[in-house]
């Protein structure tokens, strides 16, 4: 089972889980960023940090992980410098990127740990508008091989360099963040057949960051349709719906809302909404 | 709100019929029907049940020609009638003359509920001038009071009687939509106080909370959620200041009302049908499509709307 929801603190999860954790505390960030992996290694799972900086200061910036010497001594542990990672200034391939990590984790495997867990600091990987785009596509990429395959993650990200509306695009597409967030989640679901799960209350105040949001992550279609795991969604007004009516158009697609909330099934029924489906969860 | 253009209109037509007796209902609506269907002309019967019944026995084979529609479900919130059954017939029927019957006031309306009625039929007017429509809207002189008779004078440009037809020399909708423009006294025992748009989730909860409490059925709740929803959404979008929304329970009825202190200026808010790519203007019309009953007061200083859900 995954987490999902508000964390917070970085303790006690599995190895599917996926957390958003945005930080204005260099050193406070430094200490979760330990406990998360310090957590990994203690379940045997192989961890892995990207961070700023020379090999010397990525060591550095975990050394409070207990025997994170012998760790990174066996190849239990690693740190990797973004720099590294993305020369040039950091635009990710998403695909490219997920095939990194779904390899990192076979070989983990392979090797005998439980799996692999990465906690990265990725603000410098969102600063773009291009950049933000091209990483809300990846994260939910590689949110729904988390949800499949022993991968778990931290992303960190400084809240003091970015906006308000790329920290709430990036909360929305984790299961899991230490801020409030919107109101919604769009993230991997953990029941076969759906595109995505999208969770939470949508009305007026927050429906362009869905739109934003459903553009830049791209959830995968199912059979030709776009099918919305809403089994959490709790509240979408007629703005949410027309919303997701456009954006089904927009990617020449029907989108299938399953969800427990009346109300969408109501105001589908009042309005001509050709570009989405709404039924009553299975 | 001079919102009507009292000048005849060539192409829209909308008469009171008052009849007396099933005999004068059947003598008049009959061949309006049946002359209607000879001319090709669309035709729509929206009355309530037991008078629905009856033209349908009187119609017989014929009725199969004419959309047959139970006002008393299909406007028994007087708001949509414009929107839902009256536009929703005609607009989808464009091109040539159309005809509806249309029995929006009958005896055992409420209180409550006869001023919105009243205001409707003003507001058909404004709605549909220069359309190519007939409304004819009977009116049961046995059974009504002398108050809804002369407000049918005051909304219909054209009466109807057994024995003749004449134009109503009283005819001013906007006096009857101003006239039951009323204020409507604050009940509320504890107001939720909304003032930006962090405060629209728990207002939506405080009124599940409260409805839920006051006994509305679990299959409303969700619609109460979403007019709750709507209202607030709606005050904070148009007016420069907070509103508050109040829930509590009256006469057998869920009430959910929002005051704020904006000024409603377009008579035919929530009234109209909803068009393809225009999102704006559709949370009143939703609010009409989900309510029982809906009240507005609109004034200088504020405007309330207060929505009525039945609790049984």
């Amino acid at each position: 089972m995954r987490s999902s929801g508000l964390v917070l603190h970085t303790r006690d999860l599995g190895r599917h889980d996926h957390v958003c954790w945005s930080y204005d505390d260099r050193a406070d960030v430094g200490l979760r960023v330990a406990e998360f992996l310090l957590d990994g290694l203690t379940r045997g799972q192989q961890v892995l940090y990207v961070g700023h900086g020379d090999a010397e200061g990525l060591v550095a910036a975990v050394h409070r992980v207990d025997g994170i010497e012998a760790a990174l001594a066996t190849g239990a542990a690693r740190v990797t410098s973004l720099d590294a990672l993305y020369p040039g200034g950091g635009l990710v391939d998403p695909e490219v990127q997920l095939r990194a990590y779904s390899a990192a984790t076979e070989q983990a495997v392979a090797a005998g740990y439980r799996g692999l867990r990465v906690a990265a600091e990725a603000t410098p990987l969102v600063r773009s508008r291009a950049q933000l785009t091209a990483f809300l596509h990846y994260e939910h990429l590689v949110d729904q091989y988390m949800a499949g395959h022993p991968f778990s993650a931290l992303c960190a990200y400084d809240r003091t360099r970015l906006s308000e509306q790329a920290l709430e695009q990036l909360a929305s597409v984790h299961p899991s963040a230490n801020l409030p967030g919107v109101g919604f989640r769009l993230h991997a679901s953990a029941r076969p057949g759906h595109s995505a799960e999208l969770s939470g209350e949508i009305d007026m105040f927050n429906r362009e960051v869905l739109e934003q949001v459903l553009d830049r992550a791209r959830p995968p279609t199912r059979d030709g349709r776009l099918v919305l795991d809403g089994s959490d969604l709790t509240f979408i007004d007629h703005r949410g719906l027309i919303g997701l009516d456009e954006y089904a158009r927009s990617r020449g697609t029907t989108l299938v809302l399953r969800t427990e909330f009346p109300g969408a099934a109501r105001i589908a029924g009042l309005l001509d909404l050709p570009g989405v489906r709404v039924e009553p969860v299975p | 709100m001079n919102a009507t253009d009292t000048r005849p209109d060539p192409r829209f037509v909308h008469p009171a019929l008052f009849y007396r007796s099933d005999a004068e209902y059947l003598a008049a609506l009959v061949p309006f029907v049946t002359e209607g269907l000879a001319r090709e002309q669309p035709v729509a019967v929206a009355v309530p049940g037991e008078r629905l019944d009856l033209l349908r026995d009187a119609l017989g084979d014929t009725a199969r020609h004419v959309t047959m529609l139970d006002m008393a479900e299909e406007g028994r919130n007087p708001g949509r009638i414009i929107a839902r059954v009256l536009r929703g017939f005609a607009d989808a029927r464009a091109g040539g003359h159309v005809r509806i019957v249309g029995e929006p006031i009958w005896a055992s309306r409420s209180d409550a509920e006869y001023p919105a009625c009243a205001q409707h039929e003003a507001l058909i007017n404004a709605a549909f001038t220069g359309r190519d429509v007939t409304i004819l809207c009977p009116y049961d002189t046995s059974a009504l009071d002398a108050t809804a008779i002369a407000d049918a004078r005051q909304t219909h440009p054209v009466v109807w009687e057994a024995d003749r037809r004449y134009a109503s020399d009283q005819y001013a909708p906007d006096r009857v939509v101003a006239r039951y423009n009323a204020p409507l006294p604050d009940a509320a025992d504890r107001a939720f106080p909304v003032s930006r748009p962090a405060d629209v989730s728990p207002a939506r909860r405080f009124a599940a909370d409260r409805a839920r409490r006051a006994g509305l059925p679990e299959e409303r709740l969700a619609d109460l959620e979403l007019i709750a929803g709507e209202l607030v959404t709606n005050s904070l979008q148009h007016t420069s200041g907070p509103c508050r929304l109040g829930v509590w329970a009256e006469d057998g009825h869920l009430v959910c009302e929002v005051r704020d202190g904006g000024r409603l200026t377009d008579p035919l808010a929530g009234r109209r049908p909803p068009e393809a790519g225009r999102a704006s203007g559709l949370g009143l019309l939703l609010v009409n499509d989900l309510a029982d009953l809906v009240r507005v007061h609109t004034s200088a200083d504020g405007t309330t709307v207060r929505v009525l859900l039945r609790l049984r």
